[in-house]
């Protein structure tokens, strides 16, 4: 019996599940400080007076999304318009379990882990095309090709960039990327990469559709992106991915970059995660902070500036591993 | 028992296989029939893996699912988006029959010849590292490695080329 059920295939079911909760979890808190954040910068009443703290606001946002009705535009393709958030939401709980929170706490031994994560990020892509053609409108139609154009385009300095870290360590192994770097802060990764770190953190926030690349949502200037005929939770669960996103790249950035569960003392999962809500608040301060960038800006700022960065930073550390044979 | 599981698995992702292929032949929208090679696709990736080649799946992935497909469905959205009526013309029965059997002719042919000539099976897959594979790249099939890179480089230039032209055109 125990042949038939091996331990792996439990652990992972196991891992699925807590990373699903984890997930949620993040989701709903992450929606509440966003709101906070907001509201300091901005001078927004909501998040203060609604409930202790503001914190019904974040339940009050919670009853919106679920309470509203789920509507499918007419004339629009039902199976598609519908495909589009399952495939959305659908992959990230992949890119997570691999991830190396600890020492000794991931969810799947592989040694492809960076190529796992990379591979199920292109559905993003793929559903955003379908929820724009699906929704049986121009505007989101011309949402998703924005949308799709820039995901497409800030994908490459972001692979780019990995790969030089990859080269440097010679391994695509996130738990062996985390441990080859050292507790202190100039042992990191980002000591020795700064300008592959500013990459990919560029890339990552365009990536995520965060501010100030939002192009694709931007909800008042541009009336919406692809999401403009999802109602309720289909636009729910197209933003929970938004925030999962979010979360992934930052912890990509994490083990990377600084050092994975690493740190000057007692090395454990919490150094992971203050690393990785350090950098979620970071992007989180920055939408409030940024105004949003012109389409080409947006494009000029990738295909002139961090394309041709990357490339140079990839051949440096190429030639500089092979003289001094890094890995 | 473990011979059971692996069996399953194999059929599960080969009706997947089959079944994605099916649909995006007979699907009515043409979008719909890219969702049907996607799953194909990813039916594809989980054979791979199932064979203990984990890297090339990802790649897969990475590759026909992230860039392939979205790039045919940039090619669908920008030609003919309104002409899905047209497409959907009453069923020719005997071309149906004929095209099934040309397909199942060729695909029996192919399980033929892998059956006779193919490679003895052996019990444990073993996986190989990406180390591993970037060497046998570099050193045994370094030429038609080189030789796929030429012809993506030939298809790029042909791809920019055709676009100015049509810029030139207008």
């Amino acid at each position: 019996m125990t042949d038939f059920i091996p331990g792996e295939l439990i652990r992972l079911a196991v891992a699925l599940v807590a990373l699903m909760g984890f997930i949620a979890a993040n989701g709903m808190m992450l929606l509440y400080v966003e709101r906070k954040v907001a509201g300091h910068v901005q001078r927004r009443p909501g998040p203060f007076e609604v409930g202790p703290h503001g914190l019904y606001q974040a339940l009050a946002d919670a009853g919106k999304l679920v309470g509203k009705q789920l509507a499918t535009p007419s004339g629009a393709d039902a199976l598609l318009f519908w495909t589009a958030p399952l495939m959305a939401f659908m992959p990230v709980p992949l890119m997570f379990i691999a991830m190396p929170f600890g020492e000794n706490l991931w969810g799947l031994d592989t040694n492809l882990g960076l190529v796992l994560i990379l591979s199920f990020a292109g559905f993003n892509v793929l559903a955003l095309c379908l929820a724009g053609w699906a929704s049986n409108n121009k505007w989101s139609l011309l949402g998703a090709s924005r949308a799709v154009a820039q995901a497409v385009a800030y994908e490459i300095p972001l692979l780019l960039s990995v790969l030089a870290i990859a080269l440097m360590t010679g391994s695509l192994d996130l738990r062996v990327l985390a441990s080859s770097q050292g507790g202190w802060p100039w042992q990191w990764n980002v000591a020795v990469q700064p300008l592959a770190f500013f990459i990919y953190f560029v890339c990552a926030v365009a990536e995520t559709n965060r501010a100030p690349f939002d192009l694709p949502e931007a909800e008042s200037e541009l009336t919406a992106g692809v999401h403009t005929e999802y109602s309720g939770m289909g636009n729910g669960i197209i933003f929970l991915a938004e925030y999962a996103n979010m979360l992934v790249v930052s912890c990509v950035a994490t083990v990377l970059f600084l050092g994975g569960a690493q740190g000057p003392f007692m090395p454990g999962p919490w150094w992971f995660l203050a690393k990785m809500y350090a950098l979620v608040t970071l992007i989180i301060f920055m939408r409030w902070t940024y105004p949003r960038v012109r389409f080409d800006q947006l494009l000029n700022l990738n295909w002139r500036w961090l394309m041709p960065l990357a490339l140079a930073n990839l051949v440096l550390t190429a030639f500089l591993t092979k003289l001094f044979g890094g890995a | 028992m473990r011979e059971f599981v692996v069996q399953v698995s194999f059929a599960l992702y080969a009706a997947i296989t089959l079944g994605g292929a099916v649909w995006a032949v007979t699907a009515k929208s043409l979008v719909r029939a890219l969702l049907g090679l996607t799953i194909s696709l990813m039916g594809v990736a989980a054979l791979y893996v199932l064979i203990a080649a984990p890297f090339v799946a990802l790649m897969q992935i990475l590759i026909y699912v992230g860039a392939v497909v979205v790039l045919i469905f940039f090619a669908v959205m920008l030609t003919r988006a309104q002409s899905e009526v047209e497409e959907e013309g009453p069923k020719d029965v005997r071309r149906l029959w004929r095209s099934g059997a040309a397909g199942i002719g060729i695909a029996g042919l192919l399980a033929a010849a892998c059956l006779k000539h193919g490679p003895t099976l052996t019990r444990e897959a073993v996986e190989i590292s990406p180390a591993k594979l970037g060497e046998v790249f570099m050193g045994t099939y370094v030429l038609g490695f080189e030789a796929i890179s030429v012809v993506l480089f030939a298809a790029m230039a042909g791809a920019v080329l055709l676009a100015f032209q049509r810029r030139k055109g207008r």
